[in-house]
């Protein structure tokens, strides 16, 4: 634990550091330099409880209301330690590179720092096992983000992103309060070991904070329906705080989910259901939204919102299993939910540190005006493409080794029966998912990277610097190789599912039976990466001493076709948007030479929004009071006391 | 004899036949409307001629389009991999590996969806359009269809999905069973471009759907996209077949034999289902696809109650 601390303590330094040398490069490489640094010696630790099993902590003593500090690694924190502070470097190397062309006019290593102190507030909400350092972390965090949120703050798009985001988030924080406040039961310990002990002497049993749970961390995951206001923040953000955000930062809300199912020592049944209809809802409609948009980062986030849900459905499914005295569903549900989010953090980075290059190259995030950059950028345009094979869930890659191990939960509660088997009727819900996010991704790197320039900031491009394209291809390169190697993280995740289900491990035939399984599955992926060699190589055999010519794309007869002629990505992705009509939230623009359609998030334009409007304008009655007349305001004064006296008479405490 | 040897043989003598589906199908439907039509080894043919020139390459296109066919062909190859051809045993088998079927298919669609947008070609961008909107219904039909066979035998791998427990399950199983397989026969005319969502022999760019996607692909690689076609045909062929044939007690050759006979029956009821009626408009088809879902779905409630 304490190698932990001195990594936390020299990535606190680099913070310092860039703040000192702000002008030049030299804070830059510094601060890179101790976030590595700093990063991996936190990491140590994480993999050492990983390895061995064996929890540690540390704890110190506090002259503050609430008792002792404990910070702590387990199995659930030290996977979410190990993601955060990989991504973490990654976002900051990309970081640097992203503001060097900035540092003339607004303040970058004010951003820098924010970043750095964000990962260090990560760092602490995983590992801290007390109320008070786990919320106080959880608001650094907040406040951190929303700052980075806002660095450009000139535009107005993003400082209403920015508020939302943290009203938002706020309220989030407020019903964790509540939940703790409950939890503690007036207790003067809050460690989380002292409100584990309280769970079976609650008044109010445990429904109310594992419902509060839901909302509090459901808002950070931005789970359906408290997702609004999660694409608005993660577009505005600069692309490496995005990839931070979508990767990592929303995930902290499915940790809080998983840390209360191990304090509470497990779940009740509802409670699962509860995250499995979440889980659908956000996989389905966040997919759907994202397949409408036009704007590649929003697209990105809504795709977030997307994988959210497939989490929760694994959430879903353990909590199901463990309610149910099915120790190998809880085991494989859990270990889904833990292993789909340590990728979705490699391929989302990917992705949005991608888009970011595709920003600083083009200066537009509008996909309609993109195209043909692959030919510009071939390698970025390479680990996009790998990205996107990994988040649609397609083997050889990650993605799918994740929702393979969800649909295995899905369909071993089907085949185990009782009241629960109906959980298999998300099995094609979650495939569903997976032709949309196809739809979705085809349709991004389709018009991003093929085809030809739509427009002239597509076709001039500003060269890439290598710290622009780096991190995004070291990412793609562990998305494969943890689509090759599942069997070497599996261990560690069963693990963690174990310690969710609160079972052993060992006890459990069906993870034996698991970890074969992914060891086949490996060579499965193997197997489609050679045959993909092999494949080629018959090509290029066949092609041998053949004449190859090149030419025009064939017009179909039509022999001057022009850029603008090209499918667009409204066009592409309409006919698959009408077959879920209403539902999809696309409003379509026809004229006699123009195609486009734009799109609403029902949730925020009917739901939140028009419910704040509607508080807005009950609130204007209340003005007819607020008048300004001192004698009106004296005589209030007077009506309250007697009635508060009149209450004290009459019902006497 | 190692294990595998059975499987890969079994395997090998699919991939093998693989082009006669289409020309099964292609020649039943000349038979029925009085036409003397092509032979049904027709594709053989097509293929070898194929294989023979070279090829042109769009000036808009990357190393994507030329990696397109490679891609489509191995993510054919993988699924046949997983498929038990003799009842018994596939060549890879794993838990969940029904999941890994559907999906490595999915890894070829989206390969072949790219090749197409990279040429730049509007007609190509029409087709990738409509074949990501038909195959996302076919996703979750196909899903719908295998979580009935998971909860009807128990099983999670196509192995024991397609092999002795569906037979041991299938008197008591029966109707869910059938309707299974008849949605997935109808599926089968979705995802291999069949009437009535798609129709192979059209020649109007605007109608067409995986046709118009491989307009620009030409030579060695046209070849590896008409064979991974046949193989799909005959995978999905092969999947509804083995529904529709409880095989437990038969020896692996016969079983085998079996459903290669199954395959061809299914064949021949394309191409009936060719020569009877026309294809859907395009808007119409997301409808016939959730009438086939829907057959589906029945077995699985029906399994479910």
């Amino acid at each position: 634990m304490l190698l932990f601390l001195i990594g936390l303590g020299v990535l606190a330094a680099g913070a310092v550091f860039v703040a000192l040398w702000r002008h030049g490069t030299r804070g830059d490489a510094v601060m890179k330099g101790c976030v590595a640094i700093g990063s991996v010696a936190a990491a140590i630790p994480a993999v050492r409880v990983l390895l061995t099993g064996d929890p540690v902590s540390i704890r110190v003593s506090m002259l503050v209301h609430g008792g002792d500090w404990v910070l702590g690694l387990d199995a659930l924190s030290s996977v979410f330690l190990l993601v955060f502070v990989g991504v973490g470097v990654a976002a900051t190397f990309y970081g640097a590179a992203y503001f060097a062309e900035e540092r003339a006019e607004r303040a970058v290593w004010l951003n820098h720092a924010l970043l750095v102190v964000l990962i260090i507030a990560l760092a602490v909400v995983v590992t801290a096992q007390a109320v008070l350092p786990f919320l106080g972390a959880w608001e650094v965090m907040a406040i951190a983000s929303y700052l980075l949120i806002v660095t450009e703050h000139e535009q107005t798009e993003v400082r209403r992103a920015g508020l939302m985001y943290l009203v938002a988030t706020h309220a989030g924080t407020l019903a964790l309060f509540v939940m703790f406040a409950l939890w503690s039961n007036g207790g003067s310990d809050w460690s989380f070991a002292a409100l584990a002990a309280n769970t079976h002497q609650l008044p109010h049993g445990i429904t109310p904070i594992m419902a509060l749970a839901i909302i509090g961390f459901g808002v950070k995951a931005g789970a359906v329906p408290f997702h609004f206001w999660l694409p608005p923040a993660h577009a505005a953000a600069p692309s490496h705080v995005s990839a931070l955000m979508s990767g990592v930062v929303i995930k902290t809300g499915i940790y809080g989910l998983l840390r209360v199912v191990v304090m509470a020592g497990g779940a009740p049944a509802w409670w699962g259901w509860a995250l499995l209809a979440l889980g659908v809802a956000s996989a389905v409609l966040g997919v759907l939204w994202a397949l409408a948009q036009h704007d590649l980062k929003r697209l990105l986030a809504y795709h977030s919102v997307e994988n959210i849900g497939i989490i929760l459905m694994g959430v879903g499914v353990g909590a199901l299993g463990a309610a149910n005295g099915q120790p190998a569903i809880a085991v494989i549900g859990y270990a889904a939910a833990v292993l789909h989010t340590v990728n979705h953090a490699l391929f989302k980075s990917v992705l949005f540190l991608g888009a970011g290059a595709v920003y600083r190259a083009t200066g537009t995030r509008h996909i309609e005006s993109l195209g043909g950059l692959g030919r510009q950028m071939p390698v970025l345009a390479l680990s996009f493409i790998v990205g996107s094979a990994a988040i649609v869930g397609v083997p050889p890659l990650n993605g799918f080794v994740s929702e393979w191990l969800v649909y295995q939960g899905l369909f071993r509660t089907g085949i185990a029966g009782g009241g629960t088997r109906l959980a298999v009727l998300a099995v094609p819900l979650l495939a569903l998912v997976g032709g949309l996010a196809l739809a979705c991704f085809a349709k991004v790197v389709g018009v991003v990277f093929l085809g030809q320039a739509r427009s002239e900031k597509s076709r001039t491009t500003r060269p890439l610097s290598p710290g622009l394209v780096g991190p995004p291809v070291v990412l793609a390169l562990a998305c494969v190789a943890l689509g090759l190697f599942p069997v070497l993280v599996m261990p560690s995740l069963l693990h963690v599912g174990a310690q969710l289900a609160a079972s052993d491990v060992h006890a459990v035939a069906e993870v034996t039976e698991t970890m074969a399984d992914t060891q086949r599955l490996s060579w499965f992926a193997f197997g489609i990466w050679g045959m993909l060699f092999a494949v080629w190589g018959v090509r290029a055999l066949l092609l041998r001493g053949r004449t190859v010519v090149r030419g025009p794309t064939w017009g179909c007869g039509f022999g001057e076709p022009t850029p603008r002629m090209q499918y667009t990505a409204s066009s592409f992705a309409t006919p698959l948007l009408e077959v879920f009509a209403g539902l999809s939230g696309v409003r379509e623009h026809r004229g006699a030479t123009l195609f486009h359609t734009s799109v609403s998030d029902f949730v925020l334009d009917r739901g939140v929004l028009a419910s704040w409007m509607f508080l807005r304008e009950q609130a204007l009655r209340l003005r007819a009071i607020q008048h300004g007349r001192l004698h009106m305001y004296l005589l209030y004064v007077v009506v309250t006391l007697l009635a508060t006296l009149a209450y004290f008479v009459f019902w006497p405490v | 004899m190692p294990v595998f040897f059975a499987p890969l043989v079994f395997l090998l003598l699919v991939l093998g036949t693989a082009p006669l589906m289409p020309g099964i199908a292609s020649r039943t439907k000349s038979l029925l409307t009085g036409r003397r039509g092509a032979p049904v080894w027709q594709l053989y043919a097509d293929l070898w001629r194929l294989a023979q020139r070279g090829a042109v390459y769009s000036t808009t296109t990357t190393w994507v389009f030329r990696a397109a066919p490679v891609a489509l062909l191995t993510a054919v190859l993988a699924a046949a991999a997983l498929v038990p051809f003799d009842g018994h045993r596939s060549l890879v088998s794993f838990s969940g590996d029904a999941v890994a079927f559907a999906y490595v298919l999915g890894f070829g669609r989206f390969a072949l969806v790219l090749g197409a947008l990279d040429t730049g070609s509007s007609f190509e961008g029409m087709g990738a359009s409509r074949e990501v909107t038909f195959a996302t219904a076919v996703e979750f039909g196909l899903l719908l269809s295998f979580a009935a066979l998971v909860i009807a035998t128990g099983e999670m791998s196509l192995t024991g999905m397609l092999g002795e427990p569906l037979a041991m399950r299938w008197p008591a199983a029966t109707t869910s069973l059938i309707l299974v397989a008849i949605g997935l026969f109808a599926l089968l005319l979705a995802e291999c471009a069949r009437v009535p969502v798609d129709d192979p022999s059209t020649h109007l760019e605007l109608t067409m759907v995986h046709e118009v996607m491989v307009l620009d692909h030409s030579g060695p690689d046209l070849a590896l996209i008409a064979y991974a076609g046949a193989v799909k045909f005959a995978l999905f062929g092969a999947v509804a077949a083995a529904v529709a044939l409880p095989r437990a007690t038969w020896s692996p050759m016969a079983s085998a034999l079996g459903l290669l006979g199954g395959m061809f029956l299914c064949s021949m009821a394309v191409g009936i289902v060719e020569s009877s009626m026309a294809r859907l408009r395009m808007v119409k088809v997301p409808l016939y696809i959730a009438g086939s879902v829907a057959l589906g779905g029945f077995g699985l409630i029906l399994l479910l109650r």
